[in-house]
């Protein structure tokens, strides 16, 4: 017993280390990231790098958010933040209610062409977004949507492949006694979706939840094509205004505005991230 | 239970104030009596404030119009799909290379009516500058800022490496030479100072066989990438690699800091010659104010005497998109902007030349670049230099910087780069007036234009 | 109708928002695609039919076989080795070790990066002059090699960024590991097996059902790989050695207006990674355990 406790030991060690070897190798791109926000702007690309700057510039942030007032009038930063946040709240709060529900339907009801829905389903994934973009953008020129926030968020609310996929992936592992049994119990379908496998499921929503998040805040492409009045614009596509066409960039503002727009999904995901990765397991179905 | 209960309500109450938020912030805010038109432009930075500048004088100037101007990056893709969706500017500020594609895609109104009524006449400006506004016989762009190109120099290098700083090379022969000169290398063959890299800035790496005459196309239906003057410039291109080494070159540029830095290969003086444009003094000024350098006509071939002072010109443009709302009000600003005083104001913010031919004299008085007078010049010459005029030109310049790559690592003789560019090219550019002449067709039969 | 039951209308209320949003944002478009792909259709004016051109026109096209060369070589090495490296990554995030939380968050990180900023930061790390990177090897004796301007190496130089994203993939297997339960562990502990060998035939079982969803996910992510080197390495420079097909295909619709052209070539891909997702359901079938069923 004594040689396996030591055994447990070394091998904590050696994941210990290796973990922390691992660690530093995904952090240094950021600490880059950091350094060049407090750089002085000569440093930003001085070859060859400069790591510590010369002086802490802490107003870079500050800088990075007033940048463009004088010309545009308006903050850009806090407006795209404002619009980024709306347009975040819309697109999360549709994915998570409309793929629920389909997910549930793929994993737990039987219907005739189910199975071919989903094989569909699983298809659409497979489907190159360039070849869409075109007829897409026709469909909602059609639609007189360009250049309001329609095009990027009513879709949310039909569903998407991803998050179906993964829901249904997690609701299949939820014993199907608990629905049999709220069946006898005389319950509804909605009454056990709402119930039972809602609740059961807080993780896996959280997770759909927390990748729609993700791809809603940082999508460029999207609000490029779609957004044509820069006081509509987001925080991801207004990063762009900081980068010129030919030179001039504000590098440490750019990464000063950078670290500001991850900052916050760092830290949600921080916070969370028991919750939705102990709970993925739904550890509640063990005991 | 009770507070679940509110959970729903409560989300659902809040996503509806979110989508009506939403809405909300589509809307154009304050309308007034005045017509207000948007104006796409690809400046950031001092340019921007520039152009911005004669945009407040116009809007100050009269009280019916408003322009709306707008900094877009990736103009020419935005614009592009914009017009497509049906929601273009009213004004976009393209490159002068955009136009004939654009209007081969008919995504351009033509402008010479409105430009007879106006009174706006071709003579008044430098014929290269006006002729690159025209494609197929139509106007289909008014120029705001042009530029061409020059040998800039570094004169304490010169000085450094026992050279004349007072007499710059002539001919392509005597920048090889200097170059040499003026090249330190340590005992591995690694750079301190190049005299002079094709490579370096790269941005018109397509180039080389107009410097000894070449033309890419014959203007009509035929690709003539692989021509004797063709390959002559791109054997140029490969003597620096096959003397220096081409992964020395490429160590060596990969430590250069961003054009727009004071780690500029040219201003940090890594590079001791470059073909740079008018724009140059501008960020030499601002990164390197002390610099000793100087600009002069580009060498030519010793054999070829009657290419000398050799210019690219280029422009920023005015164009007006189809489907534009307002394009009498977005007329009368590009109207504005070629007023002798809106062009000066314009150009002089940007510190370049302008692309009229009468120049005032306190415009080159006051101009702060002291070469200012050579880019006007040599693009009044015969020997300025322009990027073909081909809708599919996109395409060909990204194999012409293919063949580029290949031919610097040495991996490809200019001519056989040069020779499957043409047999790549060809069919293509077949393919593509063939099928514009049956679009064309199909316009006549149903009457469109 | 009495083969529709309760259930079955249940069905069909509850995937109705799907079945609506797949005909309009997927069905239409879809058709519109496809119809688009036998035109001469360059946005501005309405398609002309060309019937099979667009098609036999790509099969001649050098550049198109020089972009599905690099994809599948890139995919070749990046697939395998993202997978390895998140599994591995999941793995040891598993365990009970000292500030799990922040190790978590940290791996995550480069997933929560705009891709803008991220390929910025990346062409800092790769510089061949003076890149972090190559600062690194130095010091261990290694002079690196010229990663974003040597065709030889601008491959593996993505490959090494694509790794170093495997965060989405890490948080999917992680939540597959924490759903092995925890008695069969126990019951192979007490039958006295190796890690190896709980890993083998206890872990990689049990998380097969998230293996799979990751490697197609995978396989739909490296094939259609575009955002990074787009920024990095435009036009795919050096020598096209990083020009991928989504770049072509881009550079097609966008950058030369044939949008015809591209459309054909988003269908060809289209068809071979489902031909590959389908391969690869069908050779998991076996191997492909779900707990629930």
């Amino acid at each position: 017993m004594k040689s396996q406790q030591k055994n447990q030991r070394i091998r904590t060690l050696v994941i210990q280390v290796t973990l922390l070897c691992l660690s530093a190798a995904f952090l240094f791109p950021f600490l880059w990231l950091l350094s060049t926000a407090l750089k002085p702007i000569e440093e930003t690309s001085k070859m060859p790098p400069v790591w510590i700057p010369s002086t802490f510039q802490w107003h870079n942030f500050l800088d990075a958010i007033t940048y463009g007032y004088k010309s545009l009038g308006y903050y850009p930063f806090l407006v795209y933040a404002r619009n980024s946040l709306v347009l975040c709240s819309l697109i999360v709060g549709g994915t998570v209610f409309s793929n629920s529900l389909v997910a549930y339907s793929f994993a737990r009801l039987r219907w005739p062409g189910r199975d071919l829905a989903f094989s569909i389903t699983l298809a659409t994934m497979m489907v190159p977004f360039p070849a869409l973009m075109v007829p897409m953008f026709g469909l909602f020129r059609q639609l007189e949507w360009i250049g309001t926030y329609r095009p990027l968020w009513i879709p949310a609310w039909f569903g998407s492949a991803f998050s179906i996929f993964l829901l249904r992936q997690f609701f299949r592992t939820i014993p199907f006694e608990l629905s049999e049994a709220a069946k006898l119990d005389g319950c509804s379908e909605w009454g056990i979706f709402r119930q039972i496998i809602l609740p059961l499921s807080k993780p896996a929503l959280a997770v759909v939840a927390l990748f729609s998040f993700m791809d809603a805040w940082n999508d460029f492409l999207g609000p490029l094509i779609y957004l044509s009045d820069q006081r509509t614009f987001t925080l991801s596509l207004g990063l762009q205004a900081y980068q010129s066409q030919n030179g001039g960039t504000p590098w440490n503002l750019l990464m000063a505005a950078s670290t500001m727009v991850i900052a916050p999904v760092i830290i949600l995901f921080f916070f969370t991230q028991r919750l939705f990765i102990q709970g993925i397991a739904i550890t509640g179905l063990k005991g | 239970m009770d507070r679940g209960s509110l959970v729903f309500p409560g989300l659902a109450l809040a996503l509806v104030a979110a989508a009506v938020t939403s809405e909300a912030l589509v809307r154009p805010p304050n309308p007034d009596h005045r017509t207000h038109i948007t104006y796409w432009e690809k400046w950031t930075g001092f340019e921007f404030d520039a152009m911005k500048a004669v945009v407040d004088e116009f809007n100050r100037s009269q009280d019916k119009i408003t322009v709306d101007f707008l900094s877009v990056s990736n103009i020419r893709d935005k614009t592009l799909l914009a017009i497509s969706g049906g929601v273009p500017p009213d004004l976009a500020g393209l490159e002068s290379g955009h136009i004939s594609q654009f209007a081969d895609e008919h995504a351009l109104l033509s402008l010479e009516d409105m430009c007879a009524t106006a009174g706006i006449k071709g003579d008044r400006y430098v014929k290269a500058y006006w002729d690159i506004c025209n494609y197929k016989g139509h106007l289909f762009a008014l120029p705001t800022t042009p530029a061409s190109t020059a040998l800039h120099y570094n004169r304490q290098l010169f000085r450094d490496a026992g050279l004349d700083p007072n007499k710059p090379p002539e001919t392509l022969e005597e920048l090889t030479a200097m170059a040499d000169k003026l090249t330190r290398r340590d005992a591995n063959g690694h750079f301190k100072v190049a005299g002079f890299l094709p490579a370096e800035p790269g941005w018109w790496n397509w180039a080389w066989g107009c410097v000894y005459g070449g033309k890419l196309w014959n203007g009509k239906d035929t690709i003539t990438t692989d021509t004797k003057e063709n390959i002559q410039g791109f054997e140029f291109v490969e003597s620096f690699s096959k003397k220096y080494g081409p992964g020395q070159i490429q160590t060596f540029k990969s430590g250069f800091g961003g054009f727009s830095s004071p780690q500029n290969a040219f201003m940090s003086s890594q590079v001791a010659m470059e073909l740079q444009g008018v724009w140059m003094y501008n960020f030499i000024h601002m990164y390197q104010p002390k610099m000793d350098w100087a600009a002069v006509p580009f060498p030519h071939p010793a054999s070829r005497p009657d290419l000398a002072r050799m210019t690219f010109v280029d422009e920023d443009v005015l164009c007006i998109p189809r489907g534009a709302k307002h394009v009498k009000e977005a007329f009368e600003f590009a109207k504005f902007v070629q007023s002798q005083h809106g062009m000066e104001e314009l150009c002089m913010g940007q510190k370049k030349q302008t692309p009229l031919k009468y120049v005032t004299p306190e415009f080159i008085a006051t101009h702060p670049n002291p070469y200012i007078k050579l880019f006007i010049d040599v693009a009044q010459e015969k020997n300025a230099v322009v990027a073909p005029q081909v809708g599919i030109w996109p395409e060909y310049l990204d194999e012409l910087n293919n063949a580029y790559d290949q031919i610097s690592l040495l991996h490809l003789t200019p001519a056989e780069a040069l020779k499957r560019v043409r047999e790549r090219m060809q069919p293509k550019l077949d393919h593509y007036l063939q099928r514009l002449k049956m679009r064309n067709e199909l316009d006549s039969v149903t009457g469109q234009n | 109708m009495k083969r529709f039951s309760k259930e079955s209308w249940a069905g069909v209320l509850f995937a109705s928002p799907w079945l609506v949003g797949i005909c309009i944002f997927m069905a239409y478009p879809i058709a519109a695609s496809v119809y688009y792909s036998f035109c001469d259709f360059s946005v501005l004016k309405p398609p002309i039919w060309v019937g099979m051109d667009n098609y036999s026109d790509l099969l001649k096209d050098e550049v198109f076989w020089i972009a599905i060369k690099n994809t599948l070589l890139y995919a070749a090495i990046a697939l395998p080795s993202g997978m390895l490296m998140a599994i591995g990554l999941a793995m040891l995030l598993n365990t009970k070790v000292y500030g799990m939380t922040v190790y978590r968050t940290i791996f995550f990180l480069p997933s929560l990066v705009p891709q803008v900023s991220l390929a910025v930061l990346w062409l800092w790390v790769l510089n061949g002059e003076h890149g972090v990177l190559n600062e690194l090897l130095y010091h261990a004796g290694i002079k690196g090699p010229n990663w974003l301007g040597d065709p030889a190496w601008s491959k593996p130089a993505l490959v090494v960024l694509g790794v170093w994203g495997v965060g989405n993939a890490v948080l999917i297997y992680l939540a597959g590991l924490q759903d092995v339960p925890q008695q069969l562990i126990e019951a192979a502990d007490l039958d006295g097996a190796s890690p190896w060998q709980k890993t083998r035939n206890v872990t990689l079982p049990m998380i097969s059902p998230v293996i799979l969803f990751n490697l197609i996910m995978g396989i739909i992510g490296t094939l259609q790989v575009f955002t990074v080197p787009f920024v990095m390495f435009p036009g795919g420079s050096p020598e096209r050695s990083t020009y991928f097909y989504a770049m072509y295909l881009f550079d097609n619709a966008f950058k030369y207006s044939k949008m015809g052209y591209a459309s054909a070539m988003g269908w060809i891909m289209f068809l071979f990674i489902l031909a590959l997702t389908i391969g690869a359901i069908k050779v998991s079938e076996k191997h492909v355990h779900y707990q629930g069923s």
